[in-house]
């Protein structure tokens, strides 16, 4: 398996009408949408999350000390897993465990799953629960719960963003040893885990559990954030129902969420446009570098990274002035306000172009991660531990065309959700609808060059 | 000759087309408004 390359990317369509003229119906969509969203939605609905308190008995079991260890032991259990499997099974991508659970399973179930039915990864993480686990083992020898560092609240969710760009680096850059193939090792995605595994429980150490997963764990913030989209809840000690979308309303207070999401974007952006809409000028940089004396990788990583980070630099760029637009509007409150408010209305947009670019490879690996995988862990070819060792991945499960209007239709109901949560804001601070529908023209262009710019990333990995 | 060949090396223009039309009508719309509050405020 080349990891990335093969996402999403099925054979040429044979569509009816051109791929572009989907973008414009697309825009034509979206137009549609926030001129209704102006006319008939006049106050805000999400501000509030509705909360519907669940059975109080269901609550109790799911949220009981013994079914939190329960899930924390998972989450445990299956790092191990991923972690021996790296480190004493097969350097063959595609027949490893480990890189499927955490590339394909973990990266991208969670965030698919966590957006219908809130945060699933809060029980199952692996480090919340050795560090939950330590820290009442060290209350119960030491008779006091352990002292932390206050936590620099300037530096917000800046690790988490940092992070988050981290892992992708690894996955698409550190991974990618030629131009046209990806071939991470599953022993250095296993050392990363390690690494990373050190660093978080020591975070933990230093500024306490909940704090750290609540800001510097990227893992935690990342399916964290596509959670608050879900409809289901905990708070004080308590399941609930709410209204779909309505929690991701206080997402962005923290500093560095706005990163957060744009670095999710971006790093969807660039996984897409490596190998298609970027391939070109990421050949002409890379032969740039070689010709200069560098080594072919380290040109390779090099120019990888330079693209990585101006995709990030291009999408906070058409964020922030959308942004700006905003503050011409009469009654604005400042840029700064305004950057952290409208925040989370790009959590749809994050989404949207997970599946869209994610979509069918989730459904074709989850094939081999619930076949093959799960049954010889290690891929040596000598265990069957379920019987599934000969389950081969069905690609014929999804046609081309079917993931392309899958696609398609990802972008546009992403897109159109976040207008909505954009419009629904746009009300707080603008209580005259006048002045709010006003302010979201900027909001639409942002949208409409999203949308537009996934689809020619699309159009053109698929073509 | 048109270079036919090389066509597909522009195809993103059709997709910039959108996002250029409604940034442009956002543009227009700012300026008359703004355009307008400056008239309102002169006649009083």
């Amino acid at each position: 398996m080349t990891l990335p390359v093969a996402h999403a990317l099925a054979s040429r369509q044979d569509l009816p009408i051109p791929a572009w003229l989907f973008a414009w119906a697309a825009s034509i969509v979206l137009i549609v949408s926030f001129f209704a969203l102006s006319a008939a939605w006049r106050k805000p609905q999400f501000e509030d999350e509705h909360r519907r308190p669940l059975g109080e008995r269901l609550s109790a079991a799911l949220l009981s000390l013994p079914a939190q260890a329960l899930c924390g032991a998972i989450g445990v259990f299956l790092l191990g897993v991923a972690v021996y499997a790296g480190l004493r099974g097969t350097e063959a991508p595609d027949r490893n465990f480990a890189l499927t659970f955490i590339f394909v399973t973990c990266w991208l179930g969670f965030p698919f799953f966590s957006a219908i039915f809130g945060d699933l990864f809060r029980p199952f993480n692996p480090w919340r629960a050795v560090g939950r686990a330590a820290g009442g083992a060290f209350a119960r020898i030491a008779g006091q719960r352990p002292a932390h560092l206050a936590y620099p609240e300037r530096l917000g969710r800046w690790p988490a963003a940092v992070g988050l760009l981290a892992f992708v680096w690894i996955e698409v850059v550190y991974g990618r040893t030629s131009i046209v193939s990806v071939d991470i090792e599953p022993h250095a995605v296993a050392v990363a885990a390690l690494v990373y595994s050190v660093y978080t429980l020591a975070m933990m150490a230093v500024f306490g559990v909940e704090v750290w997963c609540e800001r510097g764990e990227a893992f935690s913030v990342y399916f964290g954030m596509f959670g608050r989209l879900g409809i289901f809840g905990a708070r004080d000690g308590r399941l609930y129902r709410r209204r779909p979308f309505s929690a991701a309303t206080d997402w962005a207070t923290l500093p560095g969420s706005a990163a957060v999401v744009i670095a999710s974007i971006a790093a969807t952006s660039f996984d897409g446009a490596q190998d298609g809409a970027f391939k070109d000028a990421i050949e002409n940089v890379f032969i740039w570098f070689s010709d200069r004396g560098l080594a072919l990788t380290t040109s390779l990583r090099l120019t990888d990274t330079i693209f990585m980070l101006a995709t990030f630099g291009a999408v906070a760029l058409v964020y922030l002035l959308g942004v700006r637009g905003m503050r011409t509007v009469p009654g604005a409150p400042s840029f700064k306000v305004l950057r952290t408010g409208f925040a989370h209305t790009l959590i749809p947009i994050a989404l949207a172009y997970l599946v869209a670019h994610y979509f069918s490879f989730f459904v074709f690996q989850e094939q081999a991660q619930f076949g093959y995988l799960l049954s010889d862990p290690l891929g040596t070819g000598h265990t069957d531990l379920f019987g599934t060792v000969a389950n081969e991945v069905d690609y014929k499960l999804l046609s081309a065309n079917a993931i392309w209007y899958i696609q398609v239709a990802a972008l546009v109901v992403g897109h159109v959700i976040g207008l909505m949560l954009a419009h629904d804001r746009a009300l707080v601070y603008w209580p005259d609808y006048r002045k709010a529908t006003a302010s979201q023209y900027w909001m639409l262009a942002v949208m409409v060059a999203f949308t537009c710019f996934g689809l020619y990333l699309l159009s053109v990995a698929n073509g | 000759m048109l270079p036919v060949a090389h066509v597909g090396h522009y195809l993103w223009t059709l997709y910039v087309i959108p996002i250029a039309i409604v940034v442009a009508a956002i543009v227009r719309n700012t300026v008359a408004q703004r355009r307008a509050g400056r008239e309102d405020d002169s006649r009083r």
